[in-house]
């Protein structure tokens, strides 16, 4: 089979229910969205108004949902969506927008529109107007055990490295342990030091763990890309993993997207109720600063902000715990402007990032961002996902600025009190 | 009429003491929507502000206004206000006649040209200037030649305002309104059949104290004419209720129910009966239990009959609104099925979307 105008459209009708209806219908067209808009924001290009890259959507919900649209499109006064259409706001879907779930925010009338976005991808994805890298990624996962292609000998080389680290072992498949952790592909392959970092926190704390080979990576392209098949099966994975090793939660690691699709995508794609509850690593590491399991000795002395990654902060509710706990290790903490729960994104979420594409629209984007780091001009940037991390790296590099990202878990972890 | 003397000596003539007049003062200042703080300016300004010289013209009219102010609970201060400017021409109230009257119109325009205050009641025939006329001179050429040398005009009462009865349908005098002839002055529009005679000197007091008022679109100072009479009724509850009068001597009717079902126009009409009321403040035509008439309103004449209700369609709407509801709840419900069943179709056509899937074939 092959992605084709039909099964693009056919996904969108299966899309739109009684909220999407009732968003369209409430919509007052006031542009508060755009004004909530990092590429709109930056570009002042109207195209980016988050409304209006839902507009084929929205034709598909008028012409086929609603009774005068029903009758202009018998009496042939409005067109249906064609292919090239689809290709013609293939730009808009993918490129210029990351699901950081600002515009949803600030929506006077309560319009879901990152969900509308995720919904509209559906049509997207299944009339083959996917970004290619987002495909490709979907292969690799799908055929293999990670969207960077076969990571099983990867991730045991990289916790060999963290067992010799921290002299403290790590045990694959262990059932009955406390959390089964899973990773981002983006910490395996550029940011492994989070493994240690776990290790002699947990070590410490008594918290039992274990990484499953059947399933180790976290992120899932079906959310970015859009394509409910694709995600279901990856959550599963997840879940047959956890449920075979019977594990009492898994500990989502430092990634947007993948919190997104496991926490709270996940039941719902998967139709029922896990048996095992889902964590963010940070909101862990806060229970156990609060439980007296998690002490610290010693703090940094350097200036140091933190970026609030979308998925995780504005779409994913933790907020608080990060900073309690960069006031925990860091003596000179100075938020940037919108810190929270109104955070700018890095520009590099809901697959803009892998997007080659992208690219130049997304440098534009992060001046936003940038804006913000050089009015507290910190010596470092700390964050809690792989995918920001990554992306930061990348443009500040693009734009010659000094600055550190550092993980918060590794950076937790540096100032453990091994001595409590 | 010259000399005449100010408010201060002339409330000491008629025995009113300073405290009624600020009293007056404050009421006045509420009235017109201003600050308390205005207060004490209104007052100054009512004792020291310099008596204007007023022309009152009156056209095709029934001298209902003229009776409505003079009628303002003498000794009052409206009644004082009133004295406190310089009427120089009014020929109901006027000593003088004939040749004498003319004369003390042509003398005061002479002495003050450019800043008399000209008020005018009734309205204009233009039809055949010949219908109406004062001492040979056609309404038509009086109000002109007037109104070139007034500082502003007020137009009292509905007839000068907006036409009134001289202008109901059929029309036969071709009676018109003052902003239809004069169009270089400033005008306000003080409609009412009559005006509430408050109003005309409230209108005056500001004109004195403040210059000329805001405005609404239709010429009429908004502090006065700003709100409907429904919004400030005090039998506005049992509207909201849903409880009307349905004749004048039902139980409704007696229980002081809402009359709109009885051709009340309240809703429609912009006036302060329901706050200042009439016969200081005794009581109002809804009050009496008469629906309110529409007076301040352009055409009230024929705006339909007084006794039926406003926005009510002809024939039977009741069945007919029953009909709209039931037809566009089934073309709600069949739509609202096609839409389900083509969502259904979309659901059951769904291809499982496999990563290989996702490039076209081309």
């Amino acid at each position: 089979m092959t992605a084709t105008l039909e099964r693009g459209l056919n996904a969108l009708r299966e899309q739109i229910d009684a909220p999407v209806a009732s968003f369209f219908t409430s919509c007052v067209s006031c542009g508060l969205c755009a004004e909530a808009c990092l590429f709109y924001r930056e570009t002042e290009d109207p195209q980016y108004t988050p409304i209006k890259k839902l507009d084929l959507m929205r034709r598909v919900w008028s012409r086929e949902f609603t009774l005068l649209g029903r009758i202009g499109g018998w009496l042939g006064l409005t067109k249906p969506v064609t292919d090239a259409d689809l290709t013609a706001w293939e730009t808009l879907v993918y490129d210029s927008c990351t699901m950081c779930g600002r515009c949803t925010l600030v929506c006077p009338v309560g319009n879901d529109l990152t969900m509308m976005i995720r919904k509209m991808r559906e049509g997207m994805s299944a009339s083959g107007h996917g970004p290619v890298e987002l495909i490709g990624a979907a292969q690799r996962h799908i055929d293999g055990n990670s969207a960077m292609g076969d990571l099983s000998k990867a991730i045991h080389a990289q916790v060999k490295n963290a067992v010799e680290a921290a002299g403290i072992p790590i045990e694959f498949d262990k059932p009955g342990v406390d959390y089964m952790v899973i990773l981002s592909a983006q910490e395996i392959a550029e940011f492994p030091d989070v493994l240690s970092a776990m290790a002699r926190i947990f070590k410490k704390a008594d918290v039992t763990w274990t990484i499953s080979n059947a399933a180790f990576e976290a992120t899932n392209v079906g959310i970015q890309l859009g394509s409910r098949d694709i995600a279901r099966t990856l959550v599963q994975r997840v879940v047959d993993a956890a449920e075979s090793l019977g594990v009492k939660g898994v500990i989502s690691p430092e990634c947007g997207h993948a919190y997104q699709a496991l926490r709270w995508e996940g039941p719902n794609l998967i139709g029922r109720a896990y048996n095992f509850e889902v964590i963010h690593i940070i909101e862990l590491l806060d229970q156990l600063r609060a439980q007296g399991k998690l002490k610290t000795k010693g703090k940094n002395s350097r200036k140091l902000t933190f970026h609030d990654p979308c998925q995780i902060n504005r779409r994913g509710g933790i907020n608080k715990e990060p900073r309690r706990l960069m006031n925990m290790v860091a003596e000179n903490f100075v938020e940037t402007e919108d810190a929270g729960t109104m955070n700018w994104c890095c520009g590099g979420g809901g697959g803009v990032g892998a997007n080659e594409r992208a690219a130049p629209l997304r440098n534009i984007a992060f001046k936003r961002k940038k804006a913000q780091i050089d009015k507290v001009n910190p010596d470092a940037i700390v964050t809690m996902c792989a995918y920001c991390h990554h992306t930061l790296d990348n443009v500040l590099e693009e734009f010659n600025m000094e600055q550190e990202v550092l993980g918060l878990t590794e950076l937790v972890a540096e100032y453990l009190d091994e001595d409590a | 009429m010259a000399n005449k003397p100010l408010l201060p000596e002339m409330m000491k003539t008629h025995g009113v003491s300073r405290r009624a007049f600020l009293k007056y003062c404050a009421s006045l200042t509420s009235l017109m929507a201003l600050s308390p703080a205005m207060v004490p300016r209104v007052a100054k300004a009512l004792e020291s502000a310099p008596r204007p010289s007023v022309i009152w013209l009156s056209f095709q009219e029934c001298t209902g206004c003229t009776e409505s102010i003079t009628r303002s609970h003498s000794p009052t201060i409206e009644d004082l206000i009133f004295n406190s400017v310089s009427l120089d021409y009014h020929h109901t109230l006027q000593a003088a006649s004939g040749h004498a009257a003319e004369a003390a119109r042509e003398q005061a325009m002479k002495d003050n040209y450019g800043k008399y205050l000209l008020v005018v009641d009734g309205s204009i025939p233009i039809k055949d200037p010949g219908y109406s006329c004062i001492a040979g001179i056609s309404n038509l050429d009086m109000l002109k030649e007037t109104a070139a040398g007034a500082a502003a005009i007020v137009s009292v009462g509905t007839c000068a305002a907006y036409g009134g009865v001289g202008h109901a349908n059929p029309n036969p005098t071709g009676a018109v309104a003052v902003s239809e002839i004069i169009t270089d002055k400033p005008i306000i529009n003080v409609p009412g059949c009559p005006p509430i005679p408050v109003v005309m000197t409230g209108v005056l007091a500001h004109f004195l104290t403040f210059g000329i008022p805001e405005l609404d679109a239709l010429g009429r100072p908004k502090a006065f004419f700003g709100e409907s009479i429904h919004d400030r009724c005090y039998r506005r509850p049992f509207y909201d209720k849903g409880k009307f009068a349905e004749s004048f001597d039902d139980e409704g009717a007696r229980g002081g129910w809402c009359l709109y079902k009885l051709g009340c126009k309240g809703p429609t009409t912009h006036s302060a009966c329901a706050t200042v009321k009439w016969n200081n403040g005794v009581s109002f035509p809804i009050e009496a239990g008469h629906p309110c008439l529409g007076c301040t309103e352009p055409d009230f004449w024929d705006n339909g009959g007084f006794y039926k209700p406003l926005s009510v369609p002809s024939g039977d709407y009741r069945k007919m609104g029953l009909a709209a509801i039931v037809g566009g709840a089934a073309i709600g419900t069949a739509s609202a099925l096609l839409s389900k069943a083509g969502k259904a179709k979309a659901v059951k056509a769904h291809e499982t979307v496999n990563a290989h899937d996702l490039e076209k074939s081309s």
